[in-house]
């Protein structure tokens, strides 16, 4: 019974974009309530599975006794889920104003929900090869929302970002098949699926390991696979505030996690060199990610390169292989998915507004827009990691993660990750000072008669904002859950 | 009840600098007059707390470990007394300063957050509150440097935030290691280090604690993430180069105190190869400022490097972690204080009624503006240390203190640096002075002038005459400061 609710919660989203085609208006106040309707109902019946639904596993279609497709929703996979079903519909709400004037509303709308049905089907996933397909379609839907604009640039980003997530794959594909091969098919464990088969030598192991990590680290913006993303930031900015901050590339965290603790196992890969590698790639990305970012101009860009380089932040507690790194990875997972999205959110709203899109148009604005701007001043802050905001309780326990490893690479990591703090200072808090304390004469031109956004942009980003402080103040609750997820309670 | 108070000498002044710029009160006698209001009831407050104990507050957990909570105890006082006072006066000058600038209610406005978040890092009770605080005071207060707007003061207040984020980033990093090798995040005189743990670590802590005081040593002006000051503090209006130069850059001398004394404890570090770096940096820092303020020659920017070699005397004594050098130490805090916010009001009693920047303009200006220069000359006098000035009794405890230390290089040649610095400190102030009174023949002097009327004037007068009678009343309250020193040592 439980089982089919699972299916029915990834079916519901798939099904209602599907049937939006046959809606005769493009855009407008029915076709919004409809695809309002069904997100709040599938993040309705989302929550209610978190809540309520036990852990058993579901068979979907066997094709060999190795090679079946499972659903479970196991700890983790809820609290990829919570996010996820969180978010969508403040995202839906946001896009309906974002989207007003867009002639092809409908087919943005369709494969926007269709991406919605795919994530929930990762975090459901109930083994490695279910959640492999998942993965793979949630390239597929996301690319048409990449080109929504259709410009030159908007293709092209498009174009790398369907190659670059395929080539990933397929290294993704080769670590799967590795596992399969030594028998471990079975459905997701803490602790690894290996231990018992210990049929490969283990330098191969670790080989294929990293094969995975680079692969999945693909949606994650893994250096050198990084390039993606911040192209990918011409789409329209519902999709890159929840897709390109929170759906697809925490699906590559979240990948990433189910390979390292639910697949392969700490125990073979701690201490070794395939360690030292996927660290010391992902140190690097933070180290990338922030410096791009304070070089772009680009708002949305830079935006883009920040998440880079946060991106990292969680890959980097999932390569500290210890439960503490695990749990703050995904205390960052969650934390940074509702900062960045409010960052995105600020700076779309400021699109939609004035068609400004560079920091140094921005000057004085923060008068006119005050709501925007205060909300961008949050998400800033949070970012940079000022208590009590939740972006200092997710770098705390990273960093006192690392102080606990004992890894030398671990504390050089815990350096660079205070280095990029200081440049998320920087890239963020000289957006806020152009738009809050102009200089005299450089207050920027053509001002006059811009006006806030309206309700159904401002009311989303004030509740994340809200959202922000409150999950800062009161962490002790998700604190907790982390704890169990990982098994360090 | 006092918890009661304790919370709103933090939340009050954050209401009222909130409301300023938003209700836009077009009456400007009733906008100062609410201004001196939450003021003069901070300074209340202040000596409320004086007279108490101590309290304790929790506020609010983050998680198990990460408690945001408030208390108050020997050093929190001596922090909250020279912050409300010294916002007090500097606050009532400003009155008059700001009279004729637009953005008057934005200046008043950080102004009075950036008070409230001062009381809020001194009454903090662990390294997570005060690393809070010490955040908001940076963000706050950044506003008053860049208040004119022009590219040069922009450019100094970005300097100055990033210089302070830096440091609290390099700090963030040593509390991360103190977290692990400490009983508990909260303060405790004398230090709470877990021995047990620490074993084997020596080393490693070592190293993140002396990164962790040079990062809060940004906020104090010590070398090497000194660079902000000389440019940020000038650019912004006198009554805030006052306030930033004479307490809030304390908040980073208070940052260190907390983490040398009341997390890692004095004897932990004490005779290490750390202790030798500190104080190396901190002389370093004394005989530096002196020199640059001595060949600077616009008034603001020489007072600003003075500040820098000031306040690195405040770390010289509490680097020797001995009680006595310690004492000195903390009775320079309040002493500089008192001093360094009078000497920035005389120079923007200069620029606001004569529209003099520099200190080779102001010759002759005795007849003109006998008070403030009079002021000048007594506070002047006070910071090189001349008996029975203010300055030299703190100076005396911080050279005896070295003294008597027992470091064997340092014992003798931090007295003969800050022996240095005060001759040059003689040099880069008094000759305003002698130029001021005797300007020689072929000078016009210039027509006197009413200084800027009372609400300019007597902020200045108060200001000297304590930093004189502070020195020959210091009888009354050694015995407290020394109580204080003792107590920091657990």
């Amino acid at each position: 019974m439980h089982s089919c609710v699972l299916l029915c919660a990834i079916l519901l989203p798939v099904a209602a974009a599907l049937l939006l085609r046959f809606f005769k208006q493009n855009n407008g106040r029915a076709v919004h309530l409809y695809i309002g309707a069904a997100t709040v109902l599938t993040s309705v019946l989302v929550w209610g599975l978190i809540l309520r639904c036990p852990e058993d596993s579901f068979r979907l279609i066997t094709f060999t006794d190795s090679l079946t497709l499972m659903l479970r929703f196991d700890a983790l996979g809820r609290f990829f889920a919570g996010i996820v079903a969180t978010l969508w519909p403040l995202t839906v709400v946001y896009a309906f104003e974002y989207m007003k004037e867009d002639a092809r509303a409908k087919t943005f709308f369709t494969f926007f929900t269709l991406a919605y049905g795919v994530t929930l089907g990762i975090c459901m996933a109930g083994n490695l090869f279910t959640m492999y397909c998942f993965y793979e379609f949630l390239t597929l839907t996301t690319v048409p929302l990449v080109m929504h604009l259709q410009t030159k640039a908007a293709i092209r980003a498009a174009r790398t970002y369907f190659a670059v997530s395929l080539g990933g794959a397929a290294f993704a594909f080769a670590s799967m098949i590795f596992l399969l091969a030594n028998g471990a098919d079975g459905s997701f464990a803490l602790g690894g699926l290996l231990e018992s088969y210990p049929y490969a030598k283990p330098y191969i192991t670790k080989i294929f390991y990293c094969l995975g990590f680079f692969g999945f680290g693909v949606k994650a913006a893994l250096f050198p696979m990084d390039g993606w993303l911040p192209k990918a930031s011409v789409a329209p900015t519902p999709v890159t505030a929840l897709l390109h901050a929170v759906a697809v590339v925490k699906s590559g965290a979240f990948a990433i996690f189910r390979l390292t603790y639910y697949c392969y196992g700490t125990e073979l890969v701690k201490g070794t060199w395939a360690q030292n590698v996927v660290m010391a790639f992902a140190v690097f990305t933070i180290l990338y990610g922030s410096s791009r970012a304070l070089k772009d101009g680009h708002w949305k860009r830079r935006l883009a390169w920040s998440t880079v380089g946060n991106l990292s932040y969680i890959l980097f507690g999932a390569a500290m292989m210890t439960k503490a790194g695990f749990a703050a990875g995904l205390l960052h997972m969650a934390f940074h998915a509702e900062i960045k999205m409010l960052a995105f959110f600020c700076a779309g709203a400021v699109l939609h507004q004035t068609g400004r899109e560079y920091v140094r148009d921005l000057d004085g604005l923060g008068k006119y827009m005050p709501l925007s701007f205060a909300c961008f001043t949050v998400a800033a802050l949070a970012l940079i990691g000022i208590p009590p905001l939740s972006g200092f309780v997710s770098k705390w326990y990273l960093l006192t993660a690392a102080a606990d490893s004992e890894n030398i690479l671990a504390y050089v990591g815990a350096g660079i990750l205070l280095v990029s703090a200081l440049l998320t200072a920087i890239y963020m808090l000289t957006t806020v000072r152009r738009a809050w304390f102009p200089g005299k004469n450089t207050e920027a031109s053509g001002l006059s008669g811009t006006r806030e956004a309206n309700l159904k942009m401002t009311v989303p980003m004030l509740l994340l904002a809200l959202g922000i402080l409150l999950t800062g103040v009161f962490s002790q609750p998700i604190l907790q859950a982390i704890e169990r997820i990982v098994g360090l309670r | 009840m006092i918890k009661t108070i304790m919370l709103c000498l933090i939340l009050l002044p954050w209401a009222a600098g909130f409301l300023l710029p938003v209700l836009k009160l077009k009456n400007r006698r009733g906008k100062c007059a609410l201004i001196s209001a939450v003021l003069l009831l901070e300074a209340a407050g202040a000596v409320v707390m004086l007279l108490q104990k101590s309290a304790e507050l929790t506020l609010f957990s983050m998680t198990k470990t990460l408690t945001v909570a408030l208390r108050m105890d020997g050093v929190s006082k001596l922090f909250m007394a020279i912050a409300a006072f010294g916002f007090l006066l500097s606050g009532i000058y400003a009155f008059r300063y700001l009279g004729h600038s637009e953005r008057e209610d934005s200046f008043f406005g950080f102004f009075l957050l950036s008070l409230g978040a001062l009381m809020g890092m001194d009454l903090s009770s662990n390294l997570i509150t005060m690393y809070l605080f010490f955040e908001l005071i940076t963000l706050l207060s950044m506003p008053l440097v860049l208040h004119d707007r022009t590219e040069e003061s922009i450019r100094a207040a970005l300097k100055y935030l990033f210089y302070s984020i830096a440091g609290a980033f390099l700090a963030l990093l040593g509390i991360f290691f103190l977290a692990r090798y400490t009983t508990t995040l909260d303060f405790v005189s004398g230090g709470s280090l877990n021995m047990g743990a620490v074993a084997g670590h020596e080393k490693l802590l070592l190293v993140v604690i002396f990164l962790a005081v040079v990062g809060f040593g940004a906020k104090a002006g010590m070398y090497p993430l000194h660079g902000w000051l000389p440019a940020a503090h000038p650019v912004a209006p006198a009554p805030a180069s006052a306030v930033l130069s004479g307490i809030i850059a304390k908040a980073g001398v208070l940052a260190i105190l907390r983490l040398v004394y009341f997390s890692v404890g004095a004897d932990f570090v004490k005779g290490t190869w750390v202790q030798m770096a500190w104080l190396g940096l901190a002389l370093l820092t004394v005989f530096m400022g002196s020199m640059m303020a001595y060949r600077e020659k616009v008034f603001k920017k020489r007072l600003a490097y003075s500040s820098v070699s000031q306040i690195s005397y405040v770390l010289v004594g509490l680097f020797f972690l001995t009680p006595e050098a310690a004492m000195g130490g903390l009775l320079h805090i309040a002493f500089h204080a008192c001093i360094k916010i009078c000497l920035f009001l005389v120079a923007g009693s200069f620029i606001v009624n004569c529209g003099k920047h520099r200190v080779d303009e102001l010759a002759g200006y005795g007849k003109a503006m006998p008070k403030t220069l009079w002021s000048f000359t007594l506070a002047s006098l006070a910071l090189i240390g001349i008996p029975p000035a203010s300055g030299f009794v703190s100076k005396w405890y911080l050279a005896s203190g070295a003294l008597n230390s027992g470091l064997s290089v340092y014992s003798w040649l931090a007295p003969v640096v800050l022996l240095v610095s005060a001759l040059l400190t003689a040099g880069y102030l008094l000759p305003i002075t002698i130029q001021g009174f005797f300007p020689g023949k072929n000078v016009t002097i210039p027509e006197k002038n009413n200084e800027g009327g009372i609400l300019m004037w007597l902020p200045i007068i108060v200001l000297s005459a304590a930093a004189v009678l502070l020195g020959i009343l210091s009888g009354c309250f050694t015995d407290a400061f020394s109580a204080l020193a003792n107590s920091m040592f657990g």
